[in-house]
């Protein structure tokens, strides 16, 4: 269950290297241990720097990309886990967990209790998830409030002293960094009976709780006889607790209204004691059917003092909230688009933000574009061969607009139009980018009355609403588009 | 020296992070690790720097104390200096504790000899149960910051050394009910319980399960460590999650039985442990339930439902290492804790995550290989090999099919359950349009175009390889995928040549069942190419992979419209390279004509070199010897002359090399027949198969006429020996060496030649029989000869001693074929003929018991002396 090192590492395209080894730390007993259970298999940890040329090698994040390398691109190194084997050192470094996210790698190699080969299966290794679960801990202390850079410095410099109080001797204790950062800094005259390991600390103060519900809808429309449209609400409760008391009691209830579509795949925060069966088995996968279990949803738990993801859930909503068509084609040099985009009636009329991006892919900068909008404004960058229609904050009263133009392209540029191997030909897309705030696709609302709460004082119950678009795509209409597998069937 | 500043111990400290191998080995190495610890007493220093330089021990003490004694002193060091803390409260402390705990264990200096960790144990275990330790160790309040530190050592010890901590169970299970810390004390309960069951046996009284799970604290005559049980232990550490399938480890651990009283005992103890999980961080509740799970999988009678309430409140998780923890209950448990409903639903949620769109996609992948990895309860497959669950079906897989939006790694995944799930569906769905079969041609489909666009990254084309890969591999008994696979492959190559590297690597890889037919397209496509293009030294490199010897004319053709346009070095080799192909797998119509052009025509004197060579090669070598001496050579290093290269290549394989005899030549007993004389040899091979086995046979002088080669196909050991039969043509009637030469080829294709020991050609080797006489005639005929030998040859008498077995006998052994009259037991008379044409004649008459006169005569005095030898040999024997 333990993990041998961790590192973290900055991927800087361009410079010598690749990259900076940001953080790294070592478990010596940990690492005895591998050598008495990998025997003739074990390969130490190596030193950082030929840790990150052979990590950046194998995630291909070095420059020289372009010709073919057997070790790395070779049709039988298949990766699929993010789990990968390094050569250093002339040996091979196995199991080496790691992921990219937003330029840094986060990476460990977690403790295998027996012989390396063969290679046991990863299912069967503990040190596996207690790995990905320390390196997502890290990550979400580094981004979570984060507004700038200097903001990370910080971070990283409390790293070391987070992952002495967090995984001291290389087993992982605690995978939220930010109660480590608490609890050092934190002194209780007395340690009260049957205080949990995840909260430090009580609260003291008025007793509230706000319950907000963020729906994201991704959806992928293409308007062809043959091929479905799909799309998909994503959502998730967060919810903050102030309440006194070591273990207060909340539970919260999620309702719909009669039309409102059932909410499925609903995966809950361990801080919830019990779930309802007919929660635990309604799921997307089954057929819909009108018997399909539509609330009100239950979530008994005992908060901790931080803001946590109460729960995910996903829902197949009946109607997405805007329906559009996209139609490009090519005359001779010119290209002809027309983008039309309908409200839905039963969605609220009333964004935050609402926009469309119409990027042009493979070609060089727009030299030349005429166009026609029925509402809202266009705004062209033409170094970056991209449209923004911005609607604004309503849509008309007709729920309708259309958007015609022609444009026409320069010579393709080196780096400024990145290649992208969806958009070939005449693939496109268009991309809304909407919010609108106190609303929910489902319907779903936290019902502020049938909120419970067993602890000392009446707490004030705060609920919000918002939605979000997130892959929300409109596919050229006249041309071939990526399909998944959900939109081909009858 | 006094101690170093702050900047220059942050100075130190960086450079050794930068690299610890090559600050050890430098100058200031040595001292590293002594100033360290003595810097840690300084007053100067600030408490921060002595956090960071106790930080650094922390992490490399493998590095700086490698050694036992080492350690050892270090952690005395860390421990005085521990005690000489002033008693406010200091971060110190707790580093210290974990800085000598963790140098102990990595010099491997933790044991009973070892005086600083019978100092650290009591220090630990009292801390640990909340006693007041004194103000040496600070303020109660820091003391009880201490206990989670002091069960996290003792945890750690555990690992190291299991068993260690058995005798405190008690203590630890009292601790649960008290105030402090939670977590610690569970984890640290937990894994030594999980250690106790996890040995069967342990000597000595009062030891048993139950009295160490209900003494407290103070026990009467069992210390709370025991250094006996780990020795006993030894080496074997115990794996704290045990991976599963451990058919090969479980072997060691047969099924502990406890009493009723102990059962019930672990029971509360496991049932307590559980009870309180919820108050554990969501890591630590995982690795508390992987510990108990396959602590108790081991014990008969402990039916595991005591862990379906944490079941239920668990399966709806999102917390990746709970539902992971969950799995491995499954694996350790199966039907005895998840009925069949249970392990439908749990594939269900495990479905249903392994697609979730909240879930980060490092966490979703993982959860696919569980999928392909699911511990049934009755599982079909064998362990260890991924494959679809029985219960996934193409409805629950749905949401998990790949698509070309997917980044590599999710589409690989994918890829791999869609071809798993094709792999089982049934033969009369695959055309029918939407079914997995036809969805995963029409992704291979997307796949190939994109890695088709010219100027794409090189990563798409590394995709769309590994995704043939994948399926080959897989599907390899479909015969429709595979078809449509190299066709769609086939157009790749059409569309961009300068892949050609990824379809050689893809050859080397796939399975034969693809790799024939690919490589047959391919070489039809490769040929039907204009010889003049951009991208011929893509067509080349391929062809020298794909070409095969009983290729048509068309491969020749092409290459000698290619060979105009070949016009540098790179290219020209690349030509050779197919030629040496084509010449590796048997030539082909024309190829010899085609070497002569390029002998003459191609521009570069290294090139014109290495085809006249092919040349020569091809005309002289038959094609299995031309196979072997121009297959793959271990040495070929990259020199400017690509001739040398591969002459040191086959310049081994060409050469005949001297080698010890494989085989055994000896001579056989002769059964002399009549003339002419033949030598009766048997020749039988020692070890290896002996292939072409010429063997040449020379007589010093003249003495023989010329011996000719005898040859011999085939000679495998272990067969019975082979008769060879030597014609002899002596000159001279005198016994002779023969030396004899082997030449022979070894199954590996080497021709090799041996010296074999000399062979003996004895006196009575050479006897032959006078033909048959009609009866009746055979006294007449003896005297005839008798008479005739003198006056030209000569006479001789001489006594033949006589063993034990009398002369009928050595007549019967040694002379039977030439006795031509014989009046048992007294008298013979003998008569042998010597090749060329000298005879022998003996009479053996009036014979006694232990001897016989022998009168002899011969027409050839030379033999009269060889003639005495044998017959006083005879009675020798």
């Amino acid at each position: 269950m333990a993990q041998r090192a961790v590192w973290l590492l900055r991927h800087e395209p361009g410079t010598a290297l690749g990259g900076t080894v940001k953080f790294s730390r070592r478990y010596p007993t940990v690492e005895k241990r591998a050598k008495i259970f990998n025997g003739k298999s074990y390969v130490p940890v190596p030193e950082d720097g030929p840790f990150l040329k052979a990590l950046l090698f194998q995630l291909r994040l070095l420059d020289d990309d372009k010709d073919f390398v057997e070790r790395r691109d070779s049709c039988s190194h298949i990766n699929k886990s993010p789990v990968y084997e390094l050569l250093v050192g002339g040996e091979e470094l196995w199991p080496v967990v790691a992921f990219l996210r937003d330029d840094m790698i986060y990476a460990s190699v977690p403790l295998v209790e027996r012989a390396l080969s063969p290679r046991p299966s990863l299912i069967s290794i503990s040190g596996v998830s207690q790995g990905l679960e320390l390196l997502f801990g890290i990550q979400d202390f580094l981004y979570s409030n984060q507004k700038n850079d200097t903001d990370l410095n910080t971070k990283l410099s409390q790293l070391p002293d987070l992952l002495l109080q967090a995984c001291p001797l290389g087993t992982l204790l605690d995978a939220n960094l930010q109660n480590s950062l608490t609890s050092i800094n934190f002194s209780p005259v007395t340690q009260p009976q049957k205080q949990p390991a995840w909260k430090v600390g009580t609260y003291k103060g008025k007793p509230q709780i706000s319950i907000s519900i963020t729906e994201k809808v991704k959806c992928m429309q293409y308007g062809k006889q043959d091929i479905a449209d799909t799309w998909q609400v994503v959502g998730t409760v967060t919810c903050k607790c102030d309440l006194e008391g070591i273990m207060p009691n909340v539970t919260v209830s999620l309702n719909l209204p009669t039309n409102g579509s059932p909410l499925q795949d609903i995966i809950v925060h361990p801080c919830v004691t019990s779930l309802d069966s007919a929660i635990l088995t309604s799921s997307s996968i089954d057929t819909m059917d009108d018997s399909a279990f539509s609330g009100p949803y239950k979530f008994p738990f005992t908060p901790p003092l931080e803001s946590f993801n109460l729960c995910h859930y996903t829902s197949q909503v009946p109607v997405p909230p805007i329906l559009g068509s996209y139609h490009m084609k090519e005359e001779e040099a010119q290209l002809k688009i027309t983008v039309n985009l309908k409200l839905h009636e039963s969605v609220k009329n009333n964004f935050e933000i609402c926009e469309a991006h119409i990027p042009f892919y493979n070609r060089g900068p727009i030299t030349h574009v005429e166009y026609k909008v029925s509402f809202g404004q266009l705004e062209v960058f033409r170094e970056k061969s991209l449209l923004v229609w911005i609607i604004g904050q309503k849509f008309p009263k007709s729920m309708e607009m259309s958007l015609s133009g022609t444009l026409m392209f320069g010579v393709k540029g080196h780096n400024k139009q990145p290649f992208d191997h969806i958009c070939i030909g005449n693939t496109a897309y268009v991309k809304l980018h909407f919010r609108i705030s106190d609303y929910t696709l489902t319907g779903c609302y936290a019902d502020q009355h049938s909120v419970q709460v067993f602890a000392s004082g009446k707490a004030k119950i705060s609920a919000y609403r918002r939605l979000i678009s997130s892959d929300y795509f409109i596919w050229n209409s006249k041309a071939p588009a990526p399909v998944t597998y959900a939109s081909l069937l009858p | 020296m006094g101690p170093l500043s702050r900047e220059a111990w942050a100075q130190r400290l960086g450079a050794f992070r930068a690299s610890p191998s090559a600050f050890l080995a430098g100058a200031e190495g040595e001292d590293l690790g002594r100033d360290l610890l003595s810097d840690l007493r300084s007053e100067k220093l600030s408490e921060q720097t002595k956090v960071s330089l106790l930080t650094l021990s922390l992490e490399y003490s493998d590095k700086l104390w490698s050694d036992a004694p080492a350690a050892e002193a270090a952690a005395t060091s860390l421990l005085d200096t521990l005690a000489l803390l002033p008693s406010k409260p200091s971060a110190l402390r707790r580093l210290l504790l974990l800085a000598a705990t963790t140098v102990l264990v990595s010099g491997g200096a933790l044991g009973p000899t070892s005086g600083a960790s019978c100092r650290l144990l009591p220090l630990l275990l009292g801390l640990a149960s909340g006693r007041d330790m004194g103000r040496s160790f600070g303020t109660t309040s820091e003391q009880r910051h201490l206990q989670a530190t002091a069960c996290e050592c003792l945890g750690e010890l555990e690992r190291c050394k299991p068993g260690l901590l058995a005798g405190s169970l008690g203590m630890l299970r009292s601790l649960l009910g008290q105030m402090g810390p939670i977590q610690p004390v569970s984890l640290l309960l937990a894994l030594v319980l999980h250690n106790t069951l996890a040995v069967p046996s342990r000597p000595g009284p009062g030891t048993g399960l139950q009295g160490l799970l209900v003494a407290g604290v103070s026990s009467t005559g069992s210390c709370p460590w025991d250094w006996s049980l780990a020795e006993e232990w030894g080496a074997h550490l115990l794996p704290q999650a045990r991976s599963w399938p451990t058919s090969e480890e479980e072997h060691g651990s047969p099924l502990l039985e406890p009493s009723p009283e102990e059962a019930r005992e672990l029971k509360a103890a496991v049932a307590q442990l559980l009870d309180t999980s919820y108050l554990l961080t969501p890591v630590a509740q995982a690795q508390l339930l992987w510990l108990l799970g396959w602590a108790l999988r081991g014990l008969r009678g402990q039916p595991p439902v005591v862990f379906k309430p944490q079941l239920v409140r668990l399966l709806g998780t999102a917390q990746l290492t709970l539902l992971h923890s969950v799995l491995a209950l499954k694996a350790a448990f199966g039907e005895a804790l998840f009925t069949a409903q249970d392990e439908a639903l749990l594939l269900r949620r495990l479905t249903l995550v392994a697609q979730h769109p909240a879930l980060p996609s490092p966490t979703c992948l993982f959860y696919l290989h569980c999928i392909l990895s699911f511990p049934e309860n009755c599982p079909l497959g064998s362990e260890g090999e991924e494959a679809a669950p029985l219960l996934l079906g193409p409805q629950l897989s749905r949401g998990l099919m790949p698509s070309v939006l997917h980044d590599p790694m999710v589409l690989l995944a994918r890829l791999h359950l869609l071809c798993l799930l094709c792999a089982d569906a049934e033969e009369e769905e695959e055309e029918q349009v939407h079914s997995p079969q036809w969805y995963l041609q029409e992704l291979l489909a997307g796949l190939q175009q994109r890695a088709a666009l010219d100027g794409g990254p090189q990563a798409l084309a590394t995709l769309c390889f590994q995704a043939s890969y994948l399926v080959a591999s897989c599907l390899a008994g479909q015969p429709a995928v595979c078809t449509s696979l190299i066709h769609g492959l086939a157009q790749l190559y059409r569309a961009r040549p300068s892949l050609a590297p990824h379809f050689v690597d893809l050859l080397d890889q796939v399975n034969p069942e693809l790799r024939e037919p690919l490589r047959a397209v391919l070489q039809q496509e490769v040929i039907a190419r204009p010889g003049k293009s951009e991208s011929l030294c893509w067509h080349l490199r391929l062809l020298a992979k794909v070409a095969e010897g009983d290729a048509q004319r068309a491969t020749i053709s092409f290459l000698q419209a290619a060979a105009v346009h070949c016009t540098d070095w790179g290219l020209q080799q690349a030509l050779l390279r197919v030629c040496c192909s084509l010449l590796r797998t048997g030539g082909g119509d024309g190829l010899a004509g085609l070497l002569q052009v390029l002998a003459r025509q191609l521009e570069d004197a290294d090139g014109r070199d290495h085809a006249r060579l092919y040349y020569i090669l091809f005309s002289h070598l038959s094609s299995s010897k031309l196979g072997m001496a121009l297959g793959p050579s271990l040495a070929a290093p990259a020199l400017a002359s690509s001739l040398v290269a591969e002459n040191q290549g086959f310049a081994s394989a060409l050469m005949v090399q001297e080698t010890p005899a494989p085989i055994q030549l000896s001579v056989e007993p002769q059964k002399a027949k009549g003339p002419p004389l033949v030598l009766r040899l048997q020749v039988e091979a020692l070890e290896v198969p002996v292939y072409s086995l010429e063997l040449r046979f020379r007589v010093a002088g003249q003495l023989y006429g010329p011996l000719e080669a005898v040859h011999i196909p085939c000679l495998r050991p272990g067969q019975p020996a082979h008769p060879l039969f030597l014609p002899l043509q002596p000159r001279r009637p005198a016994p002779a060496r023969l030396h004899v030469q082997a030449l022979y080829t070894t199954p590996a294709g080497l021709t090799c030649h041996a010296h074999l020991p000399p062979l003996s050609v004895k006196f009575a080797d050479l006897f032959l029989p006078f033909p048959q006489l009609p009866k009746g005639s055979e006294l007449c005929f003896f005297d005839d000869r008798w008479n005739s030998c003198l006056p030209k040859g000569v006479e001789s008498r001489m006594w033949c001693p006589l063993g034990p077995q009398g002369l009928e006998a050595l007549v019967s052994q040694h002379l039977e074929p030439f006795v031509v009259v014989a009046q048992p037991p007294t008298t013979y008379l003998i008569a042998v003929q010597l090749p060329p044409d000298s005879m022998l004649l003996l009479r053996l008459e009036k014979a006694q018991a232990d001897g016989v006169p022998v009168a002899l005569r011969t027409d050839n005095w030379a033999v009269l002396p060889l003639a005495g030898d044998f017959l006083r040999s005879l009675a020798a024997h």
